[in-house]
């Protein structure tokens, strides 16, 4: 009982290497072709001589700008689009046939449009990852804001709060366990949209290089900075879901 | 001099296709200034619905409230509602401290608010758990710390929605002796509804019955009996046995029929 509880959170890492080793196998015997799918250690050789002589740095840095700047402006968007709807009815009137007819849009095919109006730089791509991030988070936030108690909201009336006082105070904290979710769900979409305009208006960043990997048959170097946007999507869950724990840490655990 | 008037509220709610459900009709009443009066009534006969007219939360279809001689229309400062559901009412995300600062912190800034919070505090007994949260306390603290909010609030009256009503009978006797205390000490005025017969009669200068829905005023007693009214003694008298005999007969009774 007690090994096995020990050991629990290893045997998904054993399923990984077991994965690997499997890999590394089949390609030195031949199975899977090495202009295909190189073996894993080769692989890892190149991401260290990526990481070590600095050269992942700068694509790094672009990918993620492009997600952060994006990730803050659909955010706010959200949230305040979010609140506005949830707490005027004729907000409400007003925005939800849009955000309806926009919503389920996929908005990777939203992209080429895009290119027409702004083109193949930063603000195109910022514009792409604020898009997609914006209806996960303004959809929450409504729920939210929709589901404050009515008790609350009295004890604000009766004491005699201001409305924006209320909305900042009261509607907002109340709803931001479901805000978070929301902020967590656009976080991966934002990774995918980021990768992706990249990867259709190139100019860097780790989409950009993934597909020119490819294309000049640099297969090595394409799994190595495939494995640097994997550990990257990774970290940036990682650290969201500590903010959000932080920010929710009244929360009875 | 009449600090709250209720006259001749009436409160109708649509129905699909019908004509709207009269819940409560005509219901004219007074409180005095200082006075401690009761509202009692089976469960759902629209006590809430009455007190959150009183208190501005809910408009009346017709009639008119008045506070201090002005009409109602808005929550007024001189009332604040202190509700049943205290786990409901209390922001599970702020400790106790910040959840008194509520009554005050749009007028006086958050730090001086939480400044503020000290003094109510200590008038329930709760000095030492400022930053602690709701979930970490009983019931009958949390409902101390709501009552805590409102006296933060420093109003002249206070509108009780049965503030007792969720709390073991044990801390339900505490929490009544707590409250005349602080009645008494602050000269307040309060109105508390409650189906708790026993309560009405411990607590309260007068009585106010009301019957099953649609609403209206059954009758009006004066309780009588001495003050200050200990938890054990004032349960004993004659005249508090006298009220319950009356009391309960009258509720058991309309029940029955």
């Amino acid at each position: 009982m007690r090994v096995d509880r020990l050991l629990a959170p290893l045997s998904g890492l054993v399923v990984l290497a077991a994965l690997l080793l499997g890999l590394e196998w089949a390609v030195e015997a031949g199975l899977i072709r090495r202009a295909l799918m190189p073996a894993p250690s080769t692989i890892a050789l190149r991401l260290w001589d990526l990481l070590a002589s600095g050269d992942a740095m700068a694509p790094m840095m672009q990918t993620l700008r492009l997600v952060f700047t994006g990730f803050a402006i659909g955010s706010a968007i959200g949230i305040a689009a979010g609140l506005a709807m949830g707490w005027w009815p004729s907000v409400f009137r007003l925005l939800e046939p849009l955000v309806e007819l926009v919503r389920p849009i996929p908005k990777s095919a939203l992209v080429p449009p895009l290119m027409l109006f702004l083109g193949i730089g930063f603000a195109m791509k910022v514009t792409s990852v604020a898009l997609v991030v914006t209806f996960p988070v303004l959809v929450n936030t409504l729920q939210g804001v929709r589901g404050v108690d009515r008790v609350m909201l009295d004890a604000a009336r009766t004491h005699g709060w201001p409305a924006r006082h209320t909305l900042l105070h009261l509607v907002l904290p109340a709803a931001l366990p479901l805000v978070l979710a929301g902020m967590r769900i656009s976080l991966g979409l934002a990774m995918v949209l980021a990768v992706l305009s990249e990867m259709l208006a190139g100019e860097g960043g780790l989409g950009f290089l993934i597909l020119d990997m490819q294309r000049s048959f640099r297969v090595r170097d394409m799994y190595a900075w495939l494995v640097i946007l994997a550990v990257l999507g990774l970290a940036l869950n990682w650290l969201f879901i500590l903010a959000e724990r932080r920010a929710l840490h009244w929360q009875r655990r | 001099m009449r600090f709250l008037e209720l006259d001749e509220v009436t409160k109708e709610y649509p129905t699909r296709g019908g004509p709207p459900a009269r819940v409560m009709d005509r219901v004219s009443l007074s409180v005095q200034e200082g006075e401690f009066l009761a509202v009692l009534g089976p469960s759902g006969c629209g006590k809430s619905t009455l007190l959150q007219m009183a208190a501005g939360l809910l408009p009346p279809t017709s009639g008119a409230v008045r506070i201090a001689g002005r009409p109602v229309n808005a929550p007024p400062p001189e009332a604040v509602y202190v509700f049943q559901q205290y786990s409901r009412s209390l922001l599970p995300w702020r400790s106790v401290r910040d959840n008194v600062a509520f009554a005050t912190e749009h007028r006086l800034g958050r730090r001086r608010a939480r400044e503020a919070a000290d003094e109510p505090l200590k008038l329930v007994g709760l000095e030492g758990f400022g930053d602690h949260f709701p979930w970490q306390l009983s019931g009958g603290m949390q409902q101390r710390v709501a009552i805590a909010r409102a006296l933060a609030a420093e109003p002249a009256m206070l509108l009780m929605d049965e503030p007792f009503s969720a709390v073991d009978a044990l801390t339900r006797l505490d929490l009544q002796s707590l409250v005349l205390d602080i009645w008494s000490r602050r000269r307040l005025t309060v109105m508390l509804v409650t189906h708790d017969v026993e309560e009405a009669i411990q607590l309260a200068d007068r009585i106010i019955v009301l019957t099953n829905r649609p609403t209206t005023v059954a009758e009006e007693i004066a309780v009588a009996l001495p003050r200050p009214r200990d938890p054990i003694a004032t349960r004993e008298h004659p005249r508090f046995l006298e009220l319950r005999h009356h009391l309960l007969e009258r509720l058991l009774a309309r029940h029955a029929g």
